[in-house]
């Protein structure tokens, strides 16, 4: 393997790995009951049990 | 800027479009979004407030409500926060109660309710510059000297006028905690009152809020009740018995409370203004003809044409400039790497080809904004909504629906947060439904593209409004059926306050411009970018050598550069990309897309805009890194399919070319969307009836489309 194959390998690794990394903070974050969106615009918004 | 005074919060409350947000983002420094139509703001937004003595406060600027009796989901918000009841606040130490100085007297209620909440007001009259342009003139001391010494102030938000007053307003109401006298009921209501709360205190073992107490006697659909935890049977007898009282006092139980408020209003407003004669100024005569029942509509569909011609008119040469910058950089960097092939391609033809193609529709992007803020800002978007409502009310949506479906165009995420604002559950989860059909700003680019490269520039504008439509079209019997068969909800009429014509203040244009700008750029550098590095290695690889050797040995006589071309066909067309989009592109082939769109159709299910940045791939992946003239739409144009019985004709020919935008116009690919469906549906169920639904309807219209126009063609 050498070092053109390695940089691209690293760089769509990269690309691929904060891909996922960002949608499951997504999923986190929606689960948390914040904002369903990628721009975190809506505040909480619950009422006290 | 130091922290605010622990514990120290403010809400920033009053009608809607008094210019709270205006306000909040004046007092706090802040870029809340605002807009000239009631309910912009529809969930809680806080900011800090410097009071203008070294205190800090949190300022919670809340959605806009006429009283206390909440109806919908957004003022409950209020409710809740006003009373402490909204998870990780507090009750507020002090209300900001933003009043429309041209309306004191209706605003004044909302103002009045509030005194029962024990909690120190400040009062800003806020667009004082309309009241003195009206010939209106405020006694604000006498105002403050008959509530109590309640701090009174003017202000105009948009201007800036009025802020430091405002600011020490806010740090002298915390200071004096000055209350605003409660009303004075008569005996019998305040024995009506005694008797409610008196029967929660004895069945809940603790006493209840003068205010919750009145929400309970007066409003017939109040969920005090239930937060209380006061069993329903007990509770309708009791307030069966204190309404009778109400009765034997002379009013109507659900009317009593804004007749006896009013009623010390119109005392405590006499004397406090003078002047002002038509109230309604020049915007009732500008009303009279672009309200016309006739002329409305016509001219509506004339200032839509103008403003997509303007779209594609305006951002010509800036495209131009643009694609020209990114064929630079594309020379420039794919030269040296000549002895690095494969990072050549990634370079030039993945980030540099998917991020340019994306990134060239930043100045219609701009100008589609700008459009946008023009008409919001200036009072047209409300008066649009009226325009449409006979379409609206004739499919059984609640009138309420407009404003959400209107913001749909920009972008569905907020406009879905905005059903918030329709009282009636049914009709919210209908309109929530229907919202994704709106043609959000995510299209745009792909109708753009389309455009620009096969439809003549003089029938641009015409077909970007019709693909605006297509989703109206589908959306309104979508709401017909799901309002009148499925859910069965009542007709409701459209009240909706219209605002005073102004002129588009600059700053919140541009700022709208440039926070769209950002987006788009920011979205572009960093979603884009990676799905183009992933597009770009699926068309890339497998690269087998044997492939080249294959295509040379097959055209032994025929030029190298065309050699080259097609031995980059060939490697695309056995990439991991390549063997998927054949392997599905028989589901897509009644639509008439071949393989490379296909791909692009299925990589744009998390996001449309992506379609633009993997088709800049993969035709840039196809034609070599060196071909950097090759623009995409070019490409696209020379494109012809390779086999069947359609061999040697254009891929993109017209049926294609408006099947594709129509699946577009009515699929559901947008992840966010989904997401927020869901969340606001309160389940999953009703977001994948929409995905389902919407989708299958994309590929039913577009096969059916692209077969009549082929057949007629």
């Amino acid at each position: 393997m050498n070092l053109e194959t390695v940089i691209v390998g690293i760089i769509v690794g990269l690309a691929g790995g904060w891909l996922v990394r960002r949608w499951l903070a997504a999923a986190r974050r929606r689960k948390a009951g914040g904002c369903a969106g990628d721009c975190a615009c809506a505040a909480k918004i619950q009422p006290k049990k | 800027m130091s922290a605010a005074e622990p514990g120290l919060t403010v809400a920033l409350v009053g009608n809607p479009n008094t210019g709270k947000s205006t306000l909040f983002n004046a007092l706090t420094g802040l870029r809340q979004r605002v807009g000239n139509y009631p309910g912009v703001t529809v969930a809680r937004k806080s900011g800090q407030c410097d009071c203008g003595d070294g205190t800090k406060v949190e300022l919670i600027d809340l959605p806009g409500l006429y009283s206390l009796s909440a109806a919908s989901p957004d003022e409950q918000v209020v409710i809740d926060a006003l009373s402490g009841h909204l998870a990780e606040d507090r009750r507020p130490d002090a209300v900001v109660v933003v009043i429309d100085a041209t309306n004191l007297l209706r605003n004044l209620f909302l103002a009045s309710q509030l005194s029962e909440l024990d909690i120190p007001v400040v009062l800003v009259l806020n667009q004082a510059d309309v009241a003195t342009e009206q010939g209106l003139k405020i006694d604000t001391e006498l105002l403050s000297r008959r509530l109590g010494g309640v701090p009174v102030v003017l202000s105009s938000a948009w201007k800036g006028e009025g802020i430091s007053a405002v600011r020490r307003a806010i740090g002298e109401a915390l200071r004096a905690r000055v209350r605003m006298p409660a009303v004075e009921w008569p005996a019998l209501v305040e024995e009506a009152l005694a008797d409610v709360a008196t029967g929660v205190a004895t069945d809940i073992g603790r006493a209840p809020g003068r205010a919750d107490v009145e929400r309970l006697l007066f409003d017939s659909t109040t969920s005090v009740g239930q937060r209380l935890g006061w069993a329903s049977a007990r509770r309708d007898v009791v307030i069966r018995a204190a309404r009778d009282k109400v009765r034997r006092a002379g009013y109507n139980p659900l009317a009593a409370e804004p007749l006896i408020h009013y009623a010390r209003l119109r005392k405590l407003l006499e004397g406090v203004v003078q002047g002002g004669g038509d109230r309604t100024g020049g915007s009732a005569a500008v009303d009279q003809v672009l309200l016309h029942r006739f002329l409305g509509p016509v001219l509506f569909l004339g200032i839509m044409l103008g403003f997509f011609g303007s779209v594609f008119w305006l951002a010509k040469f800036p495209m131009e400039w643009i694609q020209a910058g990114v064929d630079w950089t594309k020379t420039v960097v794919a030269p040296p790497l000549d002895a690095y092939p494969m990072l050549q391609s990634l370079l030039a033809d993945g980030i540099i080809g998917g991020v340019g193609a994306f990134l060239v529709f930043l100045p219609q992007i701009l100008i589609l904004f700008l459009f946008i803020g023009i008409l919001e800002d200036s009072g047209y978007m409300a008066r649009a909504a009226f325009i449409m409502d006979r379409l609206f009310s004739w499919c059984g949506l609640n009138g309420k629906s407009f404003v959400p479906l209107l913001s749909g165009f920009a972008c569905a995420i907020p406009s879905l947060l905005s059903t918030r604002t329709i009282e009636d559950p049914k009709a919210r989860l209908a309109t929530a439904f229907v919202v994704p059909f709106m043609s959000c700003s995510a299209r745009f680019p792909v109708y753009a593209l389309m455009c620009a490269a096969f439809i003549a520039p003089g029938w641009q504008p015409v077909v970007m409004i019709g693909m605006h439509c297509v989703g109206l079209l589908f959306a309104v019997p979508t709401a017909f059926v799901l309002t009148r068969l499925v859910l069965k909800v009542k007709p409701q009429p459209f009240v909706l306050e219209l605002p005073r014509y102004q002129m588009p203040k600059p700053r919140d244009v541009l700022w709208r411009m440039w926070q769209n700008a950002a987006e788009f750029v920011s979205k572009a550098g960093t979603v884009i970018f990676a799905i183009t590095i992933i597009v770009w290695a699926l068309s890339y690889f497998p690269r087998d050598a044997a492939v080249a050797e294959r295509v040379k040995a097959a055209n032994p006589s025929v030029a190298e550069a065309v050699v080259t071309a097609k031995i980059q066909a060939a490697y695309v067309e056995q990439s991991y990309m390549g063997r998927f989009g054949k392997a599905i592109q028989p589901a897509f082939d009644p639509l008439g897309f071949d393989w490379k769109i296909t791909v692009g159709v299925l990589a744009s299910f998390p996001a449309r805009e992506v379609i633009v940045s993997t088709l800049g791939v993969t035709y840039s992946v196809g034609e070599g890194a060196k071909a950097d003239s090759q623009h995409l739409r070019q490409a696209m144009k020379d494109a012809k399919w390779q086999e069947g019985p359609r061999v040697g004709k254009p891929i993109f020919s017209l049926a294609a070319v408006l099947s594709l935008m129509v699946f577009f116009a009515l699929c559901s690919q947008c992840g966010p969307t989904i997401a927020t469906l869901a969340q606001e549906t309160g389940g999953w169920k009703w977001a994948a009836a929409s995905f389902v639904y919407m989708t299958a309807l994309a590929w039913i219209v577009s096969a059916l489309l692209y077969q009549t126009v082929i057949r007629l063609s």
